[in-house]
């Protein structure tokens, strides 16, 4: 087809930007970090039934400077919450975040004085994954959709969003008596970003 | 700090059906053993109640003489109770006001005779009414030292005397005591009915909160001068999120302070805002690694209050479960143990889980579920075992005594493995028991008890099996009789499998169980009791009782209080993981820091239970 066929044989022809995306999500390396029951599980996955390293995740990093992805698997409690944003912002970019299981969803079974009810009122979080715990396919398949996700970024929306964080103050983002979900995604730094069509 | 939201859900039991005899107090215990009349004897009128309730001893001693009666109870030779084993306590502020009793709370504690195979249950009506304290029993029991820490960070309840009461599980800043009756559960609406054109839609889920964290205080008695190195709480090696404060003098550990509570998730104030039987699938969650276990050592507390028979076939079926449990706990021990200390951690790693996955595979063939099981429920178990489940276990426990003796091969006579565990973490038989050390912990230490063989449940006196001990005292011991503990559950699983009697897997008692659905059909009063159990849910007649389970880390306990209603008035769990870690400090002392990782892996905490 057009150029490939004039090149010599074991040449491709890409886009810069399909590359990088195929790489980072052939190479996406989580976090070694479990908090409850659901990191049994997310260890199980890693084992040799599962074999997480189809994904090229099986390389559980300790440092989080050198992780890509947080599997934040279990619940979250108020003395956890401030090491886990820490953690969360030790992370290089680019970054994401599965929420693995009800609890670090929305809280789960433990509605009370404890738990937090969700790990997204303090980090952001790409996928999300129901089940008390999960099944091992379950995170397989939160790690595909988490890799359709990483195939559609582009450069360009992440240099838009950097640019928006690092220009516009709060108030300037928050239109008088305005929504207040309006200010709060201007500062958040990771808000979900859609392809524009 | 996160989560204090303002619309907090009101302190609420379960209507109780318009009975005015709803709630009561537990009845103060009748008649008189032999221990207890000696210590009536010898303390008269400072013991308010003494004799039996529930077929448990108990006490209520005055608090003026506590620390005198636990001198006694351990001295006295007739006596012997050298362990305490739990300290909890009871707010009694919704209950009606006692006739010789007005104390708004109790402490309560477990002792527990090893050479006579006794238990003991003192309760101690604290002075002081909102600002209670009580004696601390730290300098007579060392393992009292964190369960009063936990009753003080949860309770509010003071110790005169303690060494180092400060809180355990919440953050320093925490502005209450969650567990005292006019704390409400906390938590969010739920907001079930939310539609898409809802205003509310638009923030749901989406605020960010600020996660402030603490200054971290330096623990007491760690000097400043020397290095100070914090492990935790996201480290590798720590199984969780346990956090250890670590004074360093070069590479050898001064002194070790756990931070605990970084999983803390209200266990107990659920429970306590729960029906009986909706407790059941939180068990499963405490100690995830042993779910089984969990569930059989909160249903037998609840049975012991209800007082129900258990057929035999329930009774066969929940000791292979748990025994198959145990296994598979030990063999995830195992693969974390040597992954954090050996070489060949990664292959031990698949193959130890390789095993673990066909007990899942069993446990997913009964229940549906692997991890948070819930199969063991009031009154038997949740359903009968499926046709093919026979053949399967059979098959696996044809397997595994040749792949442990394949891990051996890999382990036991390593040199680099015996370097690594040999004369770590040693304790003696004295310490393990003055620190309230259970299972593997305490059989490590040469004390020869197993609460299956000395104090047995569900039916364990049937089978025949062999109780592992090691006199040496370390790591390298500990992993001997781990290692010895699955062959000999393999036992008693053949064993169970070859006298598994036909018959019903739950109790016919009304009360209690379900009735079958074909029986809706035909029978008027089954439909009234189904009814009844589903709306009301089931009574448990007023009392306490204590109940401890040799689970696949050490004694199990759950300790629960009745005020007549569908709901616990008080739940209260002894996770053998939180009293085994307090060992942590003394066993790393001395060492070098890499041993600590050694210390954790060998005393296998899973930090859900440490945390509840
Ligand atoms: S979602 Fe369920 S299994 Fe996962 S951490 Fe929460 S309670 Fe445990």
């Amino acid at each position: 087809m057009g150029l490939e066929d004039k090149l010599p044989e074991g040449i491709v022809t890409t886009k810069l930007e399909d590359l990088v995306n195929w790489s980072r999500a052939n190479s996406t390396w989580p976090l070694l970090f479990g908090l409850a029951c659901c990191a049994i599980e997310m260890i199980a996955t890693g084992t040799a039934r599962y074999d997480i390293s189809r994904y090229g995740s099986e390389l559980f990093r300790a440092s989080p400077r050198q992780a890509d992805l947080m599997i934040v698997s279990g619940r979250v409690s108020n003395k956890m919450a401030p090491v886990i944003k820490r953690l969360y912002d030790q992370m290089l970019e680019p970054k994401w975040v599965i929420a693995m299981g009800i609890c670090a969803s929305a809280g789960g079974p433990f509605n009370n004085y404890a738990i937090i009810q969700g790990v997204d009122k303090i980090i952001p979080v790409d996928v999300y994954v129901p089940g008390c715990p999960p099944r091992p396919e379950a995170l397989l398949y939160a790690m595909d959709k988490l890799r359709e996700k990483q195939g559609r970024e582009t450069f360009a929306m992440r240099r838009r969003d950097d640019i928006a964080a690092a220009m516009v103050a709060p108030q300037d983002i928050a239109p008088e008596g305005g929504s207040p979900i309006g200010a709060l995604s201007g500062l958040r730094k990771h808000a979900p970003r859609i392809p524009e069509a | 700090m996160l989560n204090v939201s303002p619309r907090r859900r009101e302190y609420e039991t379960l209507p109780s059906l318009n009975n005015p005899a709803i709630p009561a107090r537990a009845p103060l215990p009748q008649g008189e053993t032999d221990d207890t009349k000696r210590i009536v004897e010898r303390f008269g009128d400072a013991v308010i109640a003494a004799g039996l309730h529930n077929d448990q001893q108990m006490v209520y001693i005055r608090p003026d003489q506590l620390v005198d009666l636990a001198n006694f109870l351990k001295t006295e030779e007739k006596l012997a109770y050298e362990a305490l084993v739990d300290v909890s306590s009871v707010d009694c502020s919704k209950l009606p006001a006692g006739e010789t009793i007005d104390a708004r709370f109790h402490t309560v504690y477990q002792l527990r005779s090893y050479t006579r195979k006794r238990h003991l249950t003192v309760v101690c009506p604290a002075d002081g009414g909102s600002q209670p304290v009580v004696p601390s029993l730290a300098p007579v029991f060392e393992g009292a030292v964190w369960p009063e820490r936990e009753v003080y960070d949860l309770m509010g309840v003071g110790f005169s005397g303690h060494p180092d009461l400060r809180r355990i599980l919440m953050p320093e800043n925490w502005p209450n005591h969650p567990l005292r009756k006019d704390m409400p559960l906390g938590g969010e609406p739920v907001p079930f009915t939310l539609t898409w054109e809802d205003p509310e839609f638009e923030t749901l889920g989406k605020q960010v909160l600020p996660a402030e964290s603490v200054a971290p205080v330096l623990p007491p008695g760690m000097n400043r001068e020397r290095m100070i190195v914090n492990m935790g709480p996201h480290h590798p090696s720590t199984h969780g999120v346990l956090r250890l404060v670590v004074e360093l003098d070069g590479e050898d550990v001064i002194h070790v302070d756990p931070d605990l509570g970084y999983l803390h998730s209200g266990f107990e104030k659920t429970g306590e805002n729960k029906r009986y039987k909706d407790f059941v699938y939180y068990t499963d969650r405490m100690d995830y690694l042993s779910a089984m276990n969990n569930n059989l050592g909160y249903v037998l507390a609840v049975e012991k209050l209800l007082g129900v028979e258990i057929p035999e076939r329930a009774q066969v079926i929940r000791v292979i479960m748990s025994e198959l449990q145990r296994i598979a706990s030990h063999l995830f021990w195992l693969s974390t143990h040597v992954l954090d200390i050996s070489g060949t951690g990664m292959s031990l790693l698949m193959y130890a889980t390789r095993e673990r996955e066909r007990i899942l595979d069993l446990f997913e063939m009964v229940a549906g579920a692997r991890l948070t099981i819930s199969y063991i429920r009031i009154g038997g178990v949740w359903k009968d075992l499926p046709p093919a489940f026979l053949s399967h276990l059979q098959d696996l426990v044809d397997l595994l005594p040749g792949k442990f003796d394949e891990y051996e091969t890999m382990l036991t006579a390593g040199p680099l493995w015996q370097e690594r565990l040999e004369g770590i973490g040693r304790l003696s038989r004295e310490e393990a028991i003055n620190m309230g050390l259970t299972g593997p912990m305490l059989r490590g230490s040469g004390v020869d008890w197993d609460l299956r063989r000395d104090m047995p449940y569900s039916g364990y006196e049937n089978y025949d099996f062999d109780v592992p001990v090691s006199t040496d005292g370390d790591c390298y011991g500990r992993y001997i009789i781990r290692m010895e503990e699955m062959r000999q559950s393999v036992r008693i699983l053949k064993q169970a499998m070859a006298n598994l009697p036909d018959g019903l897997y739950r109790t016919d008692n009304r009360k209690v169980s379900l009735p079958p659905r074909a029986e809706l059909d035909v029978s008027m009063e089954a439909l009234i009791h189904h009814f009844k159990l589903m709306t009301e849910g089931l009574q448990v007649p007023p009392g306490m009782a204590y109940h401890g389970i040799e689970a696949s880390k050490g004694e199990l306990g759950f300790y629960v209080y009745s005020d007549g209603s569908a709901v616990p008035y008080r739940l209260h769990v002894r996770g053998p993981s939180f009293n085994n870690l307090y060992a942590i400090s003394k066993m790393c002392r001395g060492h070098m820091l890499s041993d600590i990782v050694a210390n954790i892996g060998s005393i296998d905490i899973v930090l859900g239970e440490v945390d509840r």
